[in-house]
């Protein structure tokens, strides 16, 4: 990230209410009617889940940071709202994407070693792959994207806050991996970063860390996790509702500070815990921060965790592959 | 809506040329009086992607709007797989070709107080948004009609927002490079583009580049000479930078006096805050915002008006033939040898 988040093309240009971006969506699919009528894709999350597996496994080849990974997975986000997806190889767009953002977020990659990678990895799903082909792509990706490049990530303003509400390593890692989740949904073509990652404490901090390593995230997290997750949040979602109807006044702690958050076995210093919660719904409260929209993303949030068991890696990948081999792309 | 933005301007004649782009004259179509510059990248290999100056050309010029910085109006692709930046016309000539022409050019405190007013806004505002320039020099401040200065050229701009991320010591040309890049430190703040911004206002005031160093060590060299050596003493930690290696004999860090001899044209808060610009230790240096609260912008003369602003004799023609005759010129040469350095240089950040 640099610049500054209030005047930037992300804010001004790509931020959508829900509406807009199904509308977006509805005019592709108008637009290719007979297309989307003969490929069938499964639920556009599942599609998301897909390409975060995969994007993330293409940049762990590569020695690719996290941001990089986030960056390329918006860029593909921003590119399928312009262009119905059954026009392209998603595969070759996400290597595309994933080229692009090591070089906005300062870490380049060659672009044969993208290519070779990207060639190994995916044998079947893109044939006639070539470094000149993933830079005409780039052409395509930057110009659908009017050339505006810089994405402004939840997870600085986590590093951020890191400090302000003391969060424990273990705090932290639990925000961080749900950043990490947020995006395989549409939250970050629909909220702005520091929404995204106060919603990401405040369900670390409601969330009992005792999910194992990495929490309740997509990748690898099991199903009974998730339905924890779930419940937890439904019941921060409650909790939150009743914040904002609590008509809390500037100043005031308002509903959050009674939240309620169940003390489990083996918990070692529930007080602590509860000083926390009860310093970040205080500051909450004082805030300007948009709780309606903390509220929509945890809601979000939930939904993903829940169609997260439905997910079938084999059939996503298969159904994106009876498009892109029948159209020779 | 590429082509539409396409078709909206008429290319004109070559303006200039840099390391990784050709400029051209250009026109609205539906208005000709409205001029713009067209900055055509050149292609790289065929098989390679865009060139990564260009996308943090891009990526930077996309956020960044300000009076004195260059603005980006529209982009667009060419058929050959080029990338063209719509960007405002700047018919003025640069602040270099201004300090060259001393024949013609005269100019005094109360301009370089305008310029560097301008100046040093430009850079504050990067830096407010975690942006460094690191290529600041007189032919990358452009001028525009009525006499604004625009910092341009974000070929070599990067962000800086994560501390103590490693990045590349290969930027800003030679003669303006500050000594923790040429000791090799990669992680650095916008105390280098001050240094920069230093050497610009010691350039417009003594209207010769002041430290024309011919390699890094004579650079190195003439620092010593001119603003002292690098010591533990002055500059605590600064022996164990990567390259650290300074002449045998120590300079002492010169008093008020020599400063104000050489540079005494811009007033005593003037050489103030020039002198706080070339501290050695960046953290120490000024930053850009604290130079906007020094005492001398306050202090008699007035800033020049920008529309009263002195201005190049030469006209457009003129200017093209000189940028185009200034090839292998030694700033040139080596700023195009660090940007390929770079270029190849993946793992760095
Ligand atoms: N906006 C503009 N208006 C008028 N002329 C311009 C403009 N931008 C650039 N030029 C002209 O084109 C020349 C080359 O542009 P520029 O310096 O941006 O290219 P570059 O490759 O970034 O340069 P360098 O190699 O010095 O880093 C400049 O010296 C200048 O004469």
């Amino acid at each position: 990230m640099a610049c500054n988040y209030w005047d930037s093309t992300q804010r001004r240009h790509w931020q959508f209410t829900k509406d807009e971006l199904a509308a977006m969506r509805q005019k592709l699919e108008d637009e290719e009617a007979s297309l989307v009528q003969m490929f069938p894709l499964p639920q556009l999350r599942h599609l998301n889940i897909h390409f975060n597996q995969q994007i993330n496994r293409l940049g762990k080849r590569l020695g690719v940071r996290q941001q990089p990974m986030a960056t390329a997975q918006v860029y593909l986000k921003r590119f399928y709202t312009r262009v119905e997806i059954r026009r392209t190889n998603p595969y070759l767009m996400m290597a595309t994407a994933i080229y692009l953002a090591s070089k906005t977020e300062e870490c380049p990659q060659h672009i044969r070693l993208v290519t070779g990678e990207a060639r190994s990895l995916w044998p079947h799903e893109i044939s006639a792959i070539d470094a000149g082909k993933i830079g005409e792509c780039e052409f395509f990706l930057i110009s659908e994207m009017n050339s505006q490049l810089i994405i402004h990530q939840p997870y600085r303003s986590l590093t951020q806050f890191q400090a302000e509400f003391n969060l424990s390593q273990e705090e932290v890692a639990l925000s961080w991996s749900v950043i990490n989740d947020h995006y395989m949904t549409d939250l970050p073509l629909l909220y702005p970063p520091h929404i995204i990652a106060i919603t990401a404490i405040l369900l670390a901090l409601v969330l009992r860390p005792t999910n194992g390593p990495g929490g309740p995230t997509g990748t690898g997290a099991n199903s009974a996790n998730l339905a924890a997750a779930a419940a937890q949040l439904a019941q921060v979602q409650a909790q939150a509702r009743a914040a904002i109807t609590g008509g809390s006044g500037p100043g005031t702690p308002g509903g959050l500070q009674g939240m309620q958050f169940s003390s489990a076995a083996g918990e070692k210093s529930p007080d602590a815990r509860f000083n926390k919660v009860t310093r970040f719904a205080g500051w909450l409260a004082a805030s300007s921060i948009d709780i309606e929209a903390m509220v929509d993303c945890t809601q979000e949030l939930i939904s993903f965790y829940e169609c997260h068991e439905q997910f079938n890696d084999k059939h996503t990948r298969e159904s994106i592959l009876r498009f892109v081999k029948a159209r020779g792309l | 809506m590429n082509e539409n933005e396409k078709r909206k301007y008429i290319k004109g004649r070559k303006l200039g040329e840099g390391t990784y782009a050709n400029v051209y004259l250009g026109q609205l179509r539906t208005d000709p009086a409205v001029l713009v510059a067209i900055k055509k990248m050149k292609v790289q290999r065929e098989q390679d992607g865009i060139a990564y100056d260009a996308v943090r050309e891009l990526k930077f010029l996309q956020e960044l709007h300000h009076p004195n910085i260059v603005e980006l109006l529209s982009v667009f692709n060419s058929k050959d797989q080029n990338l063209n930046l719509v960007l405002e016309y700047l018919p003025l000539g640069d602040l270099e070709s201004l300090i060259r022409d001393t024949d013609r050019v005269r100019y005094g405190a109360a301009d370089i107080k305008a310029w560097m007013g301008m100046l040093t806004r430009a850079v504050w505002f990067c830096h407010d948004n975690f942006v460094l320039h690191r290529d600041i020099k007189p032919n990358n401040l452009l001028i525009a009609a009525d006499g604004e200065v625009k910092l341009a050229d974000f070929g070599l701009a990067r962000s800086f927002a994560d501390p103590g991320v490693n990045m590349t010591h290969m930027v800003i040309t030679r003669w303006y490079r500050p000594p923790e890049l040429l000791f090799g430190c990669r992680s650095y703040s916008g105390a280098v583009d001050v240094w920069s911004v230093g050497l610009v206002f010691a350039e417009l005031i003594i209207r010769t580049p002041f430290l024309p160093g011919n390699s890094e060590v004579d650079q190195i060299n003439r620092i010593c000479q001119a603003i002292g050596t690098p010591t533990e003493d002055n500059w605590p930690g600064v022996s164990s930078l990567r390259s650290y290696a300074v002449p045998a004999e120590v300079y002492p860090v010169p008093d008020k006096k020599a400063w104000m001899d050489r540079f005494g044209g811009v007033g005593a808060e003037g050489v103030d805050l020039l002198c706080k610009t070339l501290v050695l230790d960046p953290n120490k240096r000024i930053t850009a915002r604290e130079m906007l609260e020094h005492r001398w912008w306050r202090t008699d003369p007035k800033p020049t008006r920008k529309e009263d602003l002195p201005r190049s004799k030469d006209d457009g023609a003129k200017k093209m033939g000189a940028d185009l005759g200034r090839r292998p010129g030694a700033v040139e040469d080596e700023n195009r040898g660090s940007k390929v350095a770079r270029r190849l240089d993946f793992g760095a950040k």
